[in-house]
């Protein structure tokens, strides 16, 4: 949570399609464009609907903007610089009111580009013209409008100021999360008798490691994401990875071991309208919220009902008229609705949203009764899941699990916090340890495993305390009752694609099943949040429609990078990084040159780019 | 897992359910009982290079033979929405060679005569002329180009989808998920096929597993010249239309295109590793080489995001040219691969061809180009096509 500002610097100035606007120094790009209301921001890609943020961390196409000539910059990872030019993509005359809307009232179930458009065949060009014109979000890149040639590759972050990257780093232990569990561990790692070279990556703009000088054998890279973690090379010991800087600029890091801290991250859910601006996930509510600013809400309802709904109650007073949940309440959540003045919907399924741009209302129903309820709403906030972040373990080929509890995969885990791939260990809420207690304990395991002898990678899964348990999902019967309802308006299934949950149902009933095909039939899972918001929901009305177990529809392969990379980024990557030799068994660097080589020598606590003060 | 063969004995068996495999027995089916007729693939629909490609469908060959099949194959891809009820959005915006140097443009001037036998209006444009068609391109060193409009690019998964519904709705069994573990001969003909479902009884078997089919070959006690090369493409996030043709580079072998769903999609040539076709891992070296020569030729192109990338096998002969026919070795053992990359847009001429060889009927393919004979001769092929990237 920000501290509340001291007296402030000035504002920065800029412009949002052509109006005079501005931010308070440390805001986002979001933030600042949030003052009254969630924002309309973008329309979405094929039938041109009003979006606004979802995720609010740099995952979803809600907040796309071009920012100085550069296509699909993220509001929410953006902090304006004075003089930058914002304009909104994907609409005409202009997001509030564009005419390519009229597609979402002419297809109002779903558009058929599959089986349609094919006749009369003197027409076809026409249509190939049209939906050309149609496809895509933004422009290509203006260099006209560009900050000079240096700033190409730049996502309008703070580049200019930053140092320039090193091409490469290397270390003994990499890790990829600096939140609670991955702070935790470096604390740990860095302490050891051999004084490991530890380097953590996080994709975020802070860290409980920022808050002090770090150790010299300590590296802390902030808006950084590892995009991909290949297995390691045969025949040799360590990764070779590549990261990728939020203001531009890609790294090489190679580990001799990798300890995944990814975390999890609040999903989406399915019903009518759920795209509608107001619509965010719980993450997305927090990252809204400005420093010291009005709340962003003050009727929104709240979609959970354990620890997660709670928190979210606790940390944002004052935003929720309602809490709806598919089942009872957690006690302790009731209790703090109540105490809150919130009231409670539990056992009811949230049919749609409803409003013309951004949500009003919202409908539920009684799964017990049937009755039906309408409620005011000035959004929806979504805390009853959250789902880790996997394509990091897909990508470096870890063997994977099924939960049912939350209804995702984990990687198999011994009892010292190592995968089924020599080398790589992963531990906290992303590993699917719950709670503080749980998390920490697999924190210490996974450093007791990286710091003993090595050894071949886990050979099967233990049980091990705190974890997710492969429980029955309540969304499973939650989204039977929901599709037997009927019809309201388009039920979203993947944002980045505008893929309703109707395809997925015809797609299965022409024969075409399991995720991999259906991601090639209907494009869900190939946008720019890749797959993060549709798949936990795909798989399971996947094994609705299919009538199997969601562990059997199988998962799609997750390709890198995890996350989007500009092209100048990888063209800037060192030459022949798997021909170069690799990290070896050596004994540790020392500690004083260990972690920084190949850095810049302000890397550390000083290499974060988080005030431009 | 797949429940297995619905009966003991078939006519033939396909092995590979890819976009030829489909073709071949789509024209099967309307030739035979389709019931006769199985269709087995290791992975799931779409597993192998059918979707993995980069969906380009091109007439710019040097051997006349592959012009025409692909001239074939572009009106069929025309004809496709209407006959089977997909829509592959087959947008033919031209295919548009770069020449860097003079010796570049007379390889491809040299394609011109080829192209032109056939009819086609394959056009040279100046370097004014190419940078009209694409704007954003860096024009440094550039000589010239070589364009045919009617060249374009195809979705591939609509056009297996389609094929797929048709030969479920024919009655010809499909199964994926189903791996070729033995492939049984009696008397130097084909006599059964054992899959990891079940084993059946079988007359005739059709080899069209793409980077898989060296391996299909080898079941059979078969050693063949067509070995699978790992290739590697991305996709970047998508942005509204500004590409209309095809590109492709001589100089580096990269290749790219835009989707109708906005993406550029493309990839590059890079000394790859051959190798059996096992998994098919994505690489940092790829992921730099490709955005390096993209974003020298199309600077513009920079900020641009790159979405995922993903890799497959070309299926590669010595000679650039597939093989279609029966082996000498194996009575009803036909071969129907080493399309070294451009399965997808042969598929279409290919697959009737395969269906009659099967069938014991003539074609019109030379032997001397396409023969599985060719590389069992002495001396080898004598033709190689020299037009093999993109």
């Amino acid at each position: 949570m920000p501290p509340a500002p001291p007296p402030l610097p000035p504002p920065v100035r800029f412009t949002f399609d052509g109006l005079y606007t501005s931010a308070l120094p440390e805001e986002t790009l979001l933030q600042a464009l949030s003052r009254r209301r969630v924002p309309v921001l973008t329309r979405s890609i094929k039938y041109h609907r009003p979006r606004g943020p979802l995720c609010g961390t740099g995952q979803c196409a809600g907040c796309l903007v071009r920012v100085n000539g550069v296509p699909n910059v993220r509001a929410c990872r953006t902090h304006p610089k004075e003089g930058d030019r914002v304009h909104t993509e994907n609409a005409w005359p202009s997001v509030r009111l564009d005419l390519f809307g009229a597609l979402d009232r002419l297809f109002p179930r779903h558009m058929d580009t599959m089986h349609g458009f094919r006749r009369p065949l003197f027409l076809r060009p026409l249509y190939h013209r049209v939906v050309r014109r149609l496809a895509g979000t933004g422009r290509l890149p203006d260099p006209s409008l560009e900050m000079g040639g240096a700033s190409l590759s730049v996502s309008a972050g703070e580049a200019s100021e930053a140092p320039s990257p090193g091409p490469a780093v290397t270390c003994d232990v990499l890790v990829v999360g600096g939140g609670a569990s991955g702070a935790r561990a470096a604390r740990q790692l860095v302490e050891a008798p051999r004084s490991p070279a530890v380097v953590v990556l996080e994709r975020s703009e802070d860290s409980p490691l920022d808050a002090g000088p770090l150790p010299p054998n300590l590296r802390l890279d902030l808006r950084t994401s590892l995009s991909f973690l290949p297995p390691p090379v045969p025949g040799t010991r360590g990764f070779v990875g590549l990261a990728s800087r939020e203001d531009g600029g890609a790294l090489e890091v190679r580990a001799r071991s990798v300890l995944l801290t990814t975390g999890a991250y609040d999903a989406f859910l399915l019903f009518a309208g759920n795209d509608r601006p107001g619509v965010l996930t719980g993450d997305g509510a927090l990252a809204l919220r400005r420093a010291g600013g009005a709340p962003s809400f003050r009727r929104a309802v709240l979609f959970g009902a354990g620890a997660r709904a709670r928190s979210l109650l606790a940390s944002m007073p004052g935003s929720f008229g309602a809490i709806v949940a598919p089942g009872p309440l957690e006690p302790a959540t009731a209790d703090l609705a109540d105490k809150e003045g919130v009231k409670a919907y539990p056992d009811h399924l949230l049919l749609s949203a409803r409003g013309s741009r951004n949500v009003r209302s919202v409908l539920l129903r009684d799964r017990r009764s049937g009755s039906r309820t309408s409620l005011r709403a000035d959004g929806v906030v979504l805390a009853h899941r959250r789902v880790p972040h996997v394509p990091l373990y897909f990508q470096a080929g870890a063997r994977m699990t099924w939960r049912g509890a939350t209804g995702a995969y984990y990687p198999e885990l011994d009892e010292r916090g190592r995968t089924s791939v020599e080398g790589l260990f992963a531990a906290g809420e992303g590993a699917g340890f719950v709670g503080e207690a749980a998390s920490n304990a697999s924190v210490d395991r996974a450093v007791r495993g990286i710091l003993g002898p090595s050894e071949p990678g886990a050979t099967g899964a233990s049980a091990l305390p705190g974890r997710v348990e492969d429980s029955a999902n309540e969304l499973l019967p939650y989204y039977r009752e929901l599709l037997r309802q009927p019809w309201l308006g388009k039920r979203v299934v993947c944002p980045c694609e505008d893929v309703v949950a109707d395809e997925l149902d015809e797609a299965v009933h022409e024969g075409f099943t399991g995720t991999e095909v259906i991601k090639r039939y209907t494009g869900a899972g190939t946008g720019i949040c890749q797959g993060r918001y549709c798949l936990p929901d795909v798989v399971l009305l996947l094994s609705i429609l299919e009538g199997r177990p969601p562990s059997q529809v199988g998962f799609i392969t997750q390709r890198p990078p995890a996350w989007p990379v500009p092209l100048a980024d990888l063209a800037r990557l060192p030459t022949d990084p798997r021909l170069a030799p690799a990290v070896t068994g050596k004994p540790s660097p020392s500690p004083s040159t260990g972690a920084s080589q190949g850095a810049p020598a302000a890397a550390g606590a000083g290499g974060s780019p988080a005030s431009s003060g | 897992m797949s429940p297995g063969p619905l009966r003991k004995d078939y006519d033939l068996v396909i092995v590979g359910a890819g976009v030829l495999g489909l073709f071949t027995a789509h024209h099967l089916a309307q030739k035979m009982d389709p019931r006769r007729i199985l269709v087995v693939d290791r992975g799931f629909l779409s597993y192998g290079a059918s979707g993995r490609n980069g969906g380009g469908v091109r007439q710019q060959w040097e051997t006349l033979p592959t012009v025409r099949l692909a001239k074939e194959s572009v009106a069929a891809y025309r004809r496709f929405p209407v006959e089977f009820g997909f829509n592959p959005w087959f947008r033919q915006g031209g295919y548009l060679f770069l020449a860097f140097s003079t010796q570049e443009e007379e390889a491809l001037r040299r394609v011109h005569a080829t192209v032109r036998q056939e009819g086609l209006p394959i056009e040279w444009l100046s370097v004014p002329e190419v940078l009209q068609e694409v704007p954003a391109l860096d024009p440094e060193r550039l000589v010239g180009g070589s364009c045919l409009r009617s060249d374009g690019v195809i979705f591939p998964f609509p056009v297996l989808w389609g094929l797929y519904r048709s030969l479920r709705r024919a009655g010809v069994e499909v199964l994926t998920r189903t791996e070729v573990v033995g492939i049984d001969r009696a008397g130097g003909r084909v006599s059964g096929v054992r899959t990891s479902a079940g084993a059946v009884q079988v007359r005739s078997v059709v080899n069209a597993a793409g980077g898989w089919s060296r391996d299909i070959s080898a079941l059979a006690g078969l050693s063949t010249v067509n070995a699978p090369t790992r290739h590697e493409i991305m996709a970047t996030e998508p942005l509204k239309a500004f590409l209309g043709p095809m590109i492709v580079t001589l100089r580096k072998g990269l290749y790219f295109s835009q989707s109708m769903r906005g993406e550029v999609i493309g990839g590059i040539n890079l000394p790859h590793p051959k190798g059996g076709a096992g998994s098919m891992p994505s690489s940092l070296e790829f992921l730099r080489e490709y955005a390096r020569e993209l974003t020298t030729l199309v600077p513009r192109l920079s900020s641009v995001r790159v979405l995922r990338s993903w890799a497959g096998f070309y299926d590669d002969t010595p000679d650039g040219l597939p093989i279609i026919g029966e082996d000498p070795r194996l009575h009803g053992f036909v071969h129907a691969n080493g399309f070294g990359g451009h399965g997808f847009m042969l598929a279409p001429a290919a697959g009737p061809r395969v269906a009659r060889t099967v069938l014991g009927e003539r074609t019109d393919l030379d032997p001397a180009l396409f023969s599985p004979s060719r590389f069992l001769t002495e001396g080898g092929p004598r033709t190689v096509e020299g037009i093999q990237l993109g």
